[in-house]
């Protein structure tokens, strides 16, 4: 039983990685949780995960030099996959295998989360979008941040990816997200899963290099990204069922 | 608007506003920058937003293309990148006519918010800038004028839809 989501934004600095760490954590009291970096240009989750030195990570698994396992690590009771940040570990990493690390990894998890690029500009930054079941979209209340929001959804819907729910994060503004959310929400098809203040907890937790519900657990942002998780259903599907959906993401083996 | 015509310093082409503003405000730099689009899916290409500096701080927008002028220009600025910009120096008493254009005036952190997305900038921006001028709610009214666009978002949209449809060709996912 496994669904997959695409954590994405379109748009840098929005907090998507420590979106994706702490809904992981957040889902992972109930579930069974893999978090995959599949921002494999700007991989950032290894610096959230405490996993700055292994040797392993996804490149050398998309590079064909290593097995799945040897790239998965228990942490913060997830197992999570990082991704390296070494230029060469990137230009030599095949994208188009990352559907068969998804694939491999769904057939032991409840809950796959793809950490994905803040970009549409190439195959491999839209390859998690197109991999995932649905889309968790997050957001700041900003134009550019909404426009590339929507933008976002258009391409997954395009490609047969749903909407689970958008996620405003970083917001500095409390009382403006009232008004701004209800109105943003109107174009996404998912709900507004929670909205996420800007706090020194959370910069904190990003300045130490631990998911925030570690961190700051009983912060108010954790009890945010947890109302997140609550809200979001998860939808129990085989993994037969998820395997033809990968296979239907019919990718050339050459890029 | 007429705007007297300054000197070319700086063009390039970048698709984040983050790093000219942050740059012109670091430079406490004084004239305006034309912003063009170099996608025309949005907008027509003729277009551009021009947005004034008065040592570092941005003054007035405007869109040449809509002809929106003030917080609304930068609504039609924001989703038309990446763009070529183009920095002219110009010196305050040149820019002083413009600048008393109380109608095309934006609020100091707003274009750092809503052009570039960066919250950080636009609180740097404002800390920088004549209390009087400084209004923390510009911000959200900016956002909801998007927002209640509900043809400009179709637009988005349209254009989203038929380049990923471009692409999925282009990248063989529709084999």
């Amino acid at each position: 039983m496994v669904e997959a989501f695409a954590v994405a934004s379109g748009k840098g600095g929005t907090g998507k990685t420590t979106t994706t760490m702490a809904l992981g954590m957040a889902l992972a009291e109930e579930h069974d949780v893999t978090v995959i970096d599949a921002d494999t240009g700007m991989a950032n989750v290894l610096f959230h995960a405490g996993l700055a030195d292994v040797e392993t990570t996804l490149h050398e698994v998309l590079a064909g030099s290593a097995s799945v396992e040897e790239a998965v690590y228990n942490r913060f009771g997830m197992q999570v996959v990082p991704c390296g940040t070494s230029l060469s570990g990137f230009r030599e990493a095949r994208p188009d295998r990352l559907r068969d690390v998804v694939a491999t990894l769904a057939e032991g998890t409840d809950i796959i989360l793809l950490d994905s690029p803040a970009t549409l500009g190439s195959r491999s930054a839209v390859l998690p979008i197109i991999l995932a079941d649905r889309l968790i979209v997050v957001l700041q209340p900003t134009i550019p941040s909404l426009s590339d929001g929507i933008k976002v959804q258009e391409y997954a819907t395009t490609y047969g990816t749903g909407v689970a729910g958008i996620l405003f994060n970083r917001v500095t503004d409390d009382e403006a997200i009232e008004d701004i959310a209800p109105k943003a929400e109107q174009y996404f098809e998912g709900e507004t899963l929670s909205t996420v203040s800007e706090s020194d907890a959370v910069r904190g937790a990003r300045r130490a290099g631990v998911p925030l519900l570690s961190y700051a657990p009983e912060s108010s942002a954790a009890a945010a990204y947890r109302k997140a998780a609550s809200a979001l259903t998860v939808r129990s599907r085989d993994v037969d069922t998820v395997a033809d959906r990968f296979s239907s993401a019919v990718i050339p083996d050459e890029i | 608007m007429k705007l007297p015509e300054g000197r070319l310093c700086r063009r390039r082409v970048v698709t984040d506003l983050a790093t000219p503003l942050s740059r012109a405000l670091e430079d406490s730099f004084t004239g305006y920058a034309r912003l063009v689009p170099q996608d025309a899916l949005l907008l027509d290409s003729d277009s551009a937003g021009i947005l004034t500096f008065d040592r570092g701080i941005p003054v007035i927008a405007y869109h040449t293309g809509t002809g929106c002028g003030g917080t609304d220009a930068l609504a039609d600025i924001a989703v038309a990148g990446p763009y070529r910009v183009e920095l002219y120096n110009l010196d305050r008493e040149a820019l002083a006519t413009v600048h008393d254009m109380s109608e095309l005036t934006v609020e100091p952190g707003t274009p750092a918010e809503q052009l570039a997305g960066v919250t950080e900038l636009a609180q740097q921006t404002r800390d920088r800038a004549p209390d009087e001028r400084v209004d923390q709610e510009s911000s959200q009214h900016a956002v909801e004028a998007f927002l209640e666009d509900e043809e400009r978002i179709a637009e988005i949209q349209d254009a989203a839809r038929q380049e990923a449809q471009k692409r999925a060709s282009e990248w063989g996912f529709d084999n």
